[in-house]
């Protein structure tokens, strides 16, 4: 090691270079090197174990782990209606979702960021949802929905509301009820995002507006969201993620049910893999999901990241 | 901004708004802390009452019947153990990326993109992988295997170790470059440079980052739901121990879901300051 450091000609920092031992590069594949050996190995062992699997027969209650099929198991998985019934699913539940979310989670931003005082106190508040685990709150909730002893319904029936929905039984609303909670717990993340955005906007243009007599709208309009814009993205990438992998509170809230309304893919995966044991047909469509979920996550958020990733290159 | 605007009567409608939401969005919780003290002759009732007197018994029931207590170490023994694991590998890995940025941002990149591995995905190649180490010689030995402690250790180190790495490139970048180069000048080799100059400046970040991974390792579920069964259940799994035939027990999974909550919340009430960071990846300063 010491010899080759002598040669190390292109250290990028000539200043330090008097005591140099090892090259910086050496020294800094070093240092990452027990995270991405962790990391490397746990992340693509059970990739290619899941790809090699989707080759296979694979039925753990008959038979086990077999011999090749070649493409059969994305075909049989392709012509599945459950799957594309869970797919549609899980497409719906992220869309409504992330609307109600982040247009809420922004009005509150907005709401929070114009208050005179207690801002402090109010945005404590408002985070605490965002501590609890959504398996265990998400549990408690089917407790609130109940129809004879859920404070939703009581709520319902003293403000004079006649309409006594079955939140959890009801095939019309079952998806619904996982939508409302989900808004409830990540709504808070929305808003304190967005808040710290719309703090650290420098003020100058909008006191400039402001000169110019620019109407509210009018400063929303051109300065507000555009310069909030990457907050935003952000924020939905990452919402979108958290929401199509939604698994914890479909378990404890719903189970998937009434019938399979709530059934979304990471449910419905979990279901044929550990429930009746076809580990081929969960192995292939976790890749199915997992090439979904990286095409577009990975095309939306390419910019964004190289953006992040530069950041550390230019120090 | 907008403010500057708002007289008087807009700024009493905003803060009534406020009350509102703040009440729909707590109100859960305070009802879950609330049942877990209440009596069980006031649980299941319609009207719901607001009036009781608190009792403790549902807590009792909960750790001594339900077995709740083995969960609360379990979960501990694994939140603890990965949480320090990863701040070990993931500070090293991040010093060098922040200031080394080896990759070229590339391998930050790459190391992303395994976060956003569906988890279901994941955990189906685990559940065979340690059901197969788990009848090994090494499996026994290290504890790691279906329903067993190293299992979780592992797969949590697994999920929290990109997280950590890239809201810790975010703490590290904010410690100035010529501290270490005056330390180097003072004599002190790198090493040095890295214990006694950078991670002592570091630690606050360290800190947050540790205790952001403790918070998703305590609030796992998919994983412990899968992996294991019985002998290293976790809290946010056992709480399902209270489906009976008889029904939910509602007073006890209060009390069990308020013993899961209660250390988080006061940690997100700690992390106040560094929450928007730390639940952006360190891309918002916040």
């Amino acid at each position: 090691m010491e010899s080759a450091t002598s040669k190390s000609v292109q250290a990028p920092r000539p200043a330090t270079e008097a005591r140099r031992t090892m090259s910086d590069t050496w020294y800094s594949i070093l240092l990452i090197a027990p995270a991405m050996v962790i990391i490397l190995f746990f992340a693509l062992v059970p990739l290619f174990y899941a790809l090699d699997i989707s080759f296979r027969f694979a039925d753990l209650t008959g038979g086990g782990i077999r011999g090749f099929v070649g493409l059969n198991n994305y075909r049989e998985v392709l012509h599945e209606a459950h799957f594309w019934q869970a797919v549609r699913t899980t497409v719906v539940f992220t869309s409504v979702a992330v609307l109600l979310e982040m247009s809420l989670g922004i009005f509150i931003a907005f709401l929070i960021h114009g208050a005179s005082r207690g801002k402090g106190l109010i945005r404590s508040l408002v985070i605490l949802p965002l501590a609890t685990a959504p398996a265990v709150t998400g549990l408690f909730w089917r407790y609130l929905y109940d129809t004879q002893f859920g404070l939703y319904n009581y709520f319902l029936s003293v403000l004079g509301i006649p309409w006594q929905p079955n939140w959890l039984g009801d095939i019309k609303l079952g998806l619904w009820s996982v939508i409302i909670f989900d808004v409830w717990l990540w709504m808070p993340f929305v808003a304190l995002i967005v808040l710290a955005g719309l703090q650290s906007l420098p003020r100058e243009p909008f006191e400039a507006a402001e000169l110019d007599g620019a109407s509210t709208f009018r400063v929303l309009r051109t300065l507000t969201f555009p310069m909030l814009m990457p907050v935003l993205t952000l924020v939905f990438i990452l919402r979108a993620i958290d929401c199509l992998r939604l698994y914890d509170s479909v378990a404890t809230l719903t189970r998937g049910g009434p019938g399979s309304v709530t059934e979304t893919m990471t449910y419905y995966l979990w279901r044929q893999g550990l429930v009746f044991f076809r580990m081929d047909y969960a192995s292939t469509m976790a890749l199915l999901f997992l090439y979904a979920v990286i095409l577009a996550s990975g095309y939306a958020l390419r910019p964004l990241l190289a953006r992040l990733a530069m950041r550390a290159g230019q120090r | 901004m907008l403010q500057q605007r708002s007289g008087t009567t807009m700024q009493i409608l905003r803060y009534a708004i406020i009350v509102v939401i703040l009440t729909a969005s707590l109100f859960p919780i305070a009802w879950m802390i609330t049942t877990s003290f209440k009596p069980a002759d006031d649980i299941m009732v319609s009207p719901p009452r607001f009036v009781f007197k608190p009792t403790l018994d549902n807590y009792i029931y909960a750790l001594q019947k339900a077995n709740f207590a083995r969960f609360i170490e379990n979960t501990l023994y694994v939140a603890l153990v990965s949480t320090v694991i990863v701040i070990v590998l993931s500070s090293l890995a991040s010093y060098s990326f922040a200031r080394y940025n080896p990759g070229g941002g590339n391998i930050l990149f790459f190391i992303l993109t395994t976060k956003m591995f569906p988890a279901i995905a994941v955990v189906l190649p685990y559940f065979i992988i340690f059901q197969t180490i788990g009848d090994t010689a090494v499996g026994k030995a290290l504890g790691i295997g279906l329903d067993r402690r190293g299992a979780l250790v592992v797969s949590y180190t697994m999920f929290n170790l990109p997280f950590a790495i890239w809201l810790m490139v975010s703490f590290f970048q904010d410690i100035p470059r010529e501290l270490e180069d005056s330390a180097r000048l003072d004599g002190y080799n790198r090493l040095q440079v890295l214990w006694r100059v950078v991670l002592p400046l570091a630690a606050p970040g360290i800190a947050v980052t540790a205790i952001f991974c403790l918070i998703f390792s305590w609030n796992e579920f998919l994983f412990a739901y899968i992996l294991t069964r019985d002998v290293a259940r976790t809290i946010t799994v056992g709480v399902e121990s209270f489906f009976t035939l008889r029904g939910i027990l509602w007073g006890p999974v209060s009390a069990a879901a308020t013993i899961s909550v209660a250390p988080m919340l006061v940690f997100v009430l700690i992390l106040q300051r560094y929450m928007v960071r730390g639940l952006t990846f360190g891309a918002v300063r916040g």
